[in-house]
């Protein structure tokens, strides 16, 4: 391990490589900075420039986006009172009032600060449990992944907000288009049309673009010409400007907030847009103030901060032990893994050691430089807030049609990424969540292959996938999600009807 | 009818068509036994059908109440509808017409149409940051990423 270190610090302090880093976790903070950009949108941007970058530059670059982007929401979130991301949802609620009550330079060193404490944590926990899971899923065979791809199919569809129906549509829809192309094991060609374009499927990327970043655009487009400027707030920072006294007051709010959301960054699909939120609510719970949050104390901002952060290395968790995305930022790392030819999975640690440990660096070298750069240049992003977004997002799109066509060189991939991007707003205007569509879409290929494996494994036996311990766990896991959910939903529900008539 | 009640009808009649039209097509793959390549997109048509009259019994029992307290701030279409078009069209002819001369098409026009109502249209800035965007992108992807953009009518 520690000759993996060795070689990881390596490749990590090179000027080119510490550069890359810099450079993605600034633009992720101005990505997270400013509403309506997120840190899943300046991954897409960045794809085609990691094309002709090596594997180790081009995803330090990105881990360095997707670091800064997270965090970045914060500043807007404090100083406009507007999320800059779905992961800084929960800060506005105390950020903002203390904002109002000028205490903005407080809110922002306690957000900066827990932030990174929150992130660090969270890579610490994927460098110490990372390698243990890679070594338990290498003995994983096909009845365990398809057992994983259901579980986690399922989870998402439960864990995801709004009706269940949709949830469950949605993934399933996703896994419908992971079925276009040549079919696992016996090698048909379906639903292709007789495109020759559709025979190796539809692009992760691809996808991710249009539904994520496209869609963005689209639904901004909606706003845009009655939008009032927002006054931005300047602020002087001195320092955290928070006491030692406070920190030590606010220990436990941060172990547990960082755990909530590393917690909830592994459990696939979901990252910190639920964590902060759910670290708030617990904080606002078991505080013994529970009258004061929303009306701008620290604990709020730092259970959020602490949660959303620390999504970020849970999220990794299941990217690099088993190839599935704990986040849709971490869905678009696995579309850049793809491009250089890397299968993220338990082999990962076994063949490509060196480049695991760099990644696992690089993110550390990110959030110290996410630390420094937003505490002396917080001047600066605010500035880019200032940004008008009727000159921002066509240029954002025109980038994403560059880095869709720079895939394969072909306007075929451009023309995804508008279907796409047309389905996803589709998706929003209809209350369709997103993200269990790209699960469907990434694990239905990894639920139906490995399905169709562990039926010859077993002579054409569905048994085999409930006797085998880790498969038949999981698969009870999943229907008892399920289970638990309509239960959930039934008593909520219940007392309605009564009430109505 | 509330328009909730109407949106949660069209996405159930949609499940049902895309669940149908999904069933339809996976009848024309060659089946070779039980579970084969027809299996699962059979097991998803199935799931999606059977979504589809879930979400059209959810919708009929939508209460007025339900209804309408989700009715939310509206929205400006004719914009969404103009941004649409000109990215369909930004796709369509960026082969034929080439990416230089689409893309500043492309950027002058959506920068007028998303000009905010409160501010004056600056043709000129506009067409400036069209083309110096355009030209940038095109250089840096063409010549530094080695990326083989289309140049269209200036081949």
């Amino acid at each position: 391990m520690l000759s993996l270190f060795q070689q990881g610090l390596e490749i990590v302090f090179t000027v080119q490589i510490l550069g890359l880093i810099f450079f993605g976790t600034v633009v992720g903070i101005i990505f997270g900075a400013i509403p309506g950009l997120t840190a899943t949108m300046a991954v897409a941007l960045f794809l085609p420039i990691t094309y002709t970058l090596g594997p180790h530059a081009g995803i330090s670059l990105l881990v360095g986006l997707y670091i800064g982007g997270v965090s970045g929401g914060l500043i807007s979130a404090i100083l406009l009172k507007i999320p800059g991301t779905p992961a800084s949802v929960a800060t506005t609620f105390d950020g903002g009032p203390m904002m109002e009550k000028g205490e903005g330079a407080k809110a922002l060193g306690v957000g900066i600060a827990y932030s990174f404490i929150g992130t660090l944590l969270s890579i610490f926990a994927l460098i110490f449990i990372a390698p243990t899971l890679a070594k338990i899923a290498l003995s994983f065979g096909p009845h365990e992944y398809f057992s994983i791809a259901i579980f986690s199919l399922t989870l998402i569809v439960t864990l995801a907000t709004g009706s269940m129906v949709k949830g469950i549509f949605s993934g399933a829809l996703g896994f419908l288009f992971s079925t276009v192309g040549i079919a696992p094991v016996d090698a048909i060609t379906r639903f292709t049309f007789g495109l020759t374009a559709l025979n190796g499927g539809f692009d992760i990327l691809t996808v991710l673009i249009g539904l994520f970043a496209i869609s963005e655009i689209i639904k901004v487009a909606e706003n845009v010409k009655t939008e009032k400027n927002a006054t931005i707030n300047t602020v002087t920072m001195k320092g955290f400007g928070f006491s030692m006294k406070e920190f030590w007051e606010q220990g436990w709010n941060c172990i547990r907030s960082t755990l909530i959301g590393t917690g909830i960054g592994i459990l696939p699909g979901i990252g910190s847009g639920t964590s902060n939120i759910v670290a708030y609510m617990v904080a606002k719970k078991q505080s013994k103030h529970p009258e004061k949050f929303g009306t701008g104390i620290i604990d709020g901002v730092v259970a959020s901060e602490a949660a959303s952060c620390s999504a970020v290395g849970g999220a990794m968790i299941p990217l690099l032990t088993l190839g599935i995305p704990g986040d849709t930022v971490t869905a678009m790392l696995l579309g850049g893994f793809m491009i250089h030819g890397i299968q993220p999975g338990p082999l990962l640690f076994v063949s490509q050691g060196p480049l695991v440990y760099s990644i696992f660096i690089a993110m550390v070298v990110s959030s110290l430089i996410m630390l420094v750069c937003e505490l002396y240049g917080v001047r600066l992003f605010i500035k880019m807030l200032a940004i008008p977004k009727h000159i921002l997002l066509p240029i954002i799109l025109v980038l994403c049609v560059v880095g869709a066509f720079g895939l394969g060189n072909r306007i075929f991939d451009v023309g995804t990424i508008v279907f796409f991007g047309l389905l996803g707003y589709g998706f929003v205007k209809c209350g369709i969540p997103q993200t269990p569509f790209i699960i469907g879409l990434i694990l239905g290929p990894m639920a139906e292959t490995n399905l169709r494996r562990g039926l010859m494994l077993s002579d054409g036996s569905f048994i085999g996938f409930l006797t085998e311990p880790i498969s038949g766990t999981f698969l009870a896991l999943a229907v008892a999600s399920v289970v638990l959910h309509i239960y959930q939903n039934h008593r909520v529900k219940s007392p309605v009807p009564a009430a109505q008539h | 009818m509330s328009d909730i009640k109407k949106r949660e009808f069209a996405v159930g009649v949609f499940f049902l068509v895309v669940g149908l039209g999904y069933l339809y097509l996976t009848s024309t793959l060659p089946r070779k036994q039980a579970i084969d390549a027809a299996f699962v997109p059979y097991v998803l048509a199935t799931i999606m059908c059977v979504l589809g009259v879930l979400q059209l019994r959810a919708a009929r029992k939508l209460v007025a109440s339900e209804a309408s307290a989700t009715q939310g701030e509206r929205s400006d279409y004719a914009t969404v509808l103009k941004t649409l078009g000109l990215i369909v069209a930004y796709a369509a002819f960026l082969e034929p017409v080439g990416f230089p001369i689409m893309t500043v098409i492309y950027l002058f026009a959506q920068f007028i149409v998303l000009t905010p109502t409160d501010k004056k249209v600056n043709y000129l800035m506009y067409g400036a940051i069209a083309i110096i965007t355009s030209a940038a992108v095109f250089m840096t992807f063409r010549y530094a990423f080695d990326m083989m953009l289309p140049v269209g009518l200036m081949n």
